[in-house]
């Protein structure tokens, strides 16, 4: 805060001088590096598939974030504290229902979820909220069906086992959370001349954000398609138990975006359906980039109580339903 | 990250969409049903990248007070949602977005192609459903009658071959080297995108040995001996023809 008008200077010599040389080495030195790749097929595999699920994911996110945008420009924040249950018990079911029809990625709901409670509303709901809108929305729900083609029960069942543990974890919040552990950061103004320039700006910042982590978990997915040998994958696959801790710990460490993350999970043909499942329960609740987002928003001793208990109550929470709905 | 450079990677990913989808090059990856909301998410991207040039350009020249507390607002709104405290350093906006130099790079310089013989060799089962509940349906006329790789497969497996007999099929697939000799006439399908791609692949009997990935459309009957009702079975087909064919526009069954 001491420097800023200092860092806001006229000129910085930075990112786009920094684009443009990357960009001039890269084109000079193409040859080289395509020979490099077409010397090593599964280098080349790892590309086509890295490159397929961005491409696949690409149009989901887009859709996710224009709404998102439109609902930041043009959904009044007060709408959210009328729309809620006085109860703070009934109003954490709720909140976390109302993620069904709310779209939105995770890295956006983190700020949503802020400035819900910087207006009023109690912390469990607005939780429960954060939970669920990247879990449960339609278009996570429509990327799902088409992901899992020919087994819409596994669409149900993400449904039910997300908004089954968002709502727990919202009332153990509710029981359990105390307000000192939360640190509920001011709400700046958005930005833009009108309505319209505010969802341009946010929608784009939010592609630029939740696409970065795209990207960086498609890479992963693809070097771990490529490296990891089949037999390995398999013998994983067929213990059940290990197969949904190895699937929650990827979607931890993979930080997919939920609109993404059904292509992901989809890929992964070896595993069961429950294990799937778990991959796409746990990821769009915890994973190292929310931890990181959450962390900056609500402060670490927040992060260091909510994490862990939302780890394990996904993983519960999957397992319950996969073995209800998926068996 | 400058909003400049903002609008520049927005620019970047969405004309490479764009790129990919405009021709048939996008085939290589997801199925063909993803085309207009690629072209739709690509072109928007692409409007989202001018209109943010545009801001740059036109804050540049309203006098600096103004484009100040534009550029204050826009800074404010990049810290909030990235999470960072308020009072943070400025000069960031999401840097998670250099990351998408990547899938730009790697469509414009390396294209990578449609899966091969890499990821068929990598697969130890055809992944063709079990067919043996449901009786299959006769072939239709035709002599040589066209089949999908992986029709072939599951008439030979789970229908014991009954259909195929005294039949002269026509398939169109890429070489993959079986390592115990000869090669497997194979396809890739997917579900949804080429990460869950997976391979179907018929042991060549009577075949010359070709370089792999080589893409062929052959003429042959079914023979017995590959074994059948199981997802490990490899069908037989005995090659009576063989003609090197380019990749088909859409690499995948």
């Amino acid at each position: 805060m001491t420097d800023q008008p200092a860092t806001r200077s006229r000129y910085r010599p930075g990112s786009l001088e920094l684009l443009a040389l990357g960009l001039l080495i890269l084109i000079v030195g193409q040859g080289w590096l395509v020979g490099f790749f077409d010397d090593s097929p599964a280098l080349q595999t790892g590309a086509t598939i890295f490159v397929a699920i961005v491409v696949q994911a690409l149009p989901f996110l887009v859709l996710g974030v224009v709404l998102s945008g439109a609902i930041a420009a043009f959904v009044p924040a007060s709408f959210w504290r009328k729309a809620l249950p006085k109860n703070k018990v009934l109003a954490v079911p709720v909140a976390g229902a109302a993620g069904a029809v709310i779209p939105g990625c995770e890295c956006a709901s983190v700020p949503v979820a802020n400035s819900l409670m910087s207006r009023g509303v109690t912390p469990a709901a607005a939780l429960a909220f954060l939970l669920s809108a990247p879990a449960i929305n339609p278009i996570v729900l429509a990327a799902t069906f088409v992901a899992f083609a020919g087994q819409p029960e596994m669409v149900l069942a993400r449904f039910v086992a997300s908004l089954g543990a968002a709502v727990i974890l919202g009332w153990l919040w509710l029981r359990f959370g105390k307000a000192q552990w939360l640190r509920i950061g001011p709400r700046g103004h958005l930005v833009g001349s009108n309505s319209w320039h505010t969802f341009r700006l946010t929608a784009a910042h939010d592609f630029l954000h939740a696409g970065g982590f795209l990207v960086v978990g498609a890479l992963a997915a693809a070097a771990i398609n490529v490296l990891v040998p089949p037999d390995l994958m398999r013998a994983v696959a067929d213990n059940p138990l290990l197969s949904i801790l190895v699937m929650a710990a990827l979607a931890i460490v993979l930080s997919i975006c939920s609109e993404a993350d059904a292509f992901v999970a989809a890929s992964f043909t070896e595993f069961s359906l429950t294990a799937k499942l778990t991959f796409m329960v746990v990821g769009p609740m915890v994973d190292l980039k929310l931890i990181s987002l959450q962390a900056g928003t609500f402060g670490k001793s927040f992060v260091m109580r909510f994490a862990p208990a939302t780890v394990v109550v996904t993983i519960v929470s999957s397992v319950l339903v996969g073995w209800w709905l998926l068996t | 990250m400058r909003r400049d450079v903002q609008a520049i990677i927005l620019l970047l990913i969405g004309g490479a969409t764009l790129r990919i989808t405009l021709g048939d090059t996008y085939l290589n990856y997801v199925k063909e049903v993803m085309r207009p909301f690629l072209i739709l998410a690509g072109g928007l991207l692409v409007l989202f990248g001018i209109l943010g040039l545009i801001d740059v350009l036109r804050s540049a020249r309203v006098p600096a007070g103004d484009a100040d507390v534009e550029a204050e607002a826009a800074q404010q709104l990049d810290d909030e949602l990235d999470g960072h405290v308020h009072g943070h350093d400025h000069s960031h906006g999401p840097r998670a977005a250099w990351f998408l130099v990547l899938p730009v790079l790697a469509i414009f310089l390396i294209a990578p192609p449609a899966l091969g013989a890499f990821s068929a060799a990598r697969e130890t089962t055809n992944a063709i459903p079990d067919l043996s509940e449901a009786q299959a349906p006769p072939l239709p006329a035709g002599d040589p009658v066209p089949v999908r790789v992986s029709d072939y497969i599951g008439r030979a497996v789970w229908d014991d071959g009954l259909t195929l007999i005294g039949r002269t099929v026509e398939m169109t697939g890429f070489v993959t080297p079986d390592p115990e000799g000869g090669w497997w006439l194979s396809r890739m399908s997917m579900a949804c995108c080429a990460a869950d791609a997976f391979a179907s692949r018929i042991k060549t009997v009577d075949a010359p040995d070709l370089p792999a990935n080589t893409w062929v459309t052959i003429t042959g009957t079914w023979t017995p001996g590959g074994g059948t009702q199981s997802a490990d079975a490899i069908p037989l087909v005995v090659v009576e023809s063989l003609i090197e064919v380019p990749q088909p526009r859409n690499p995948y069954e």
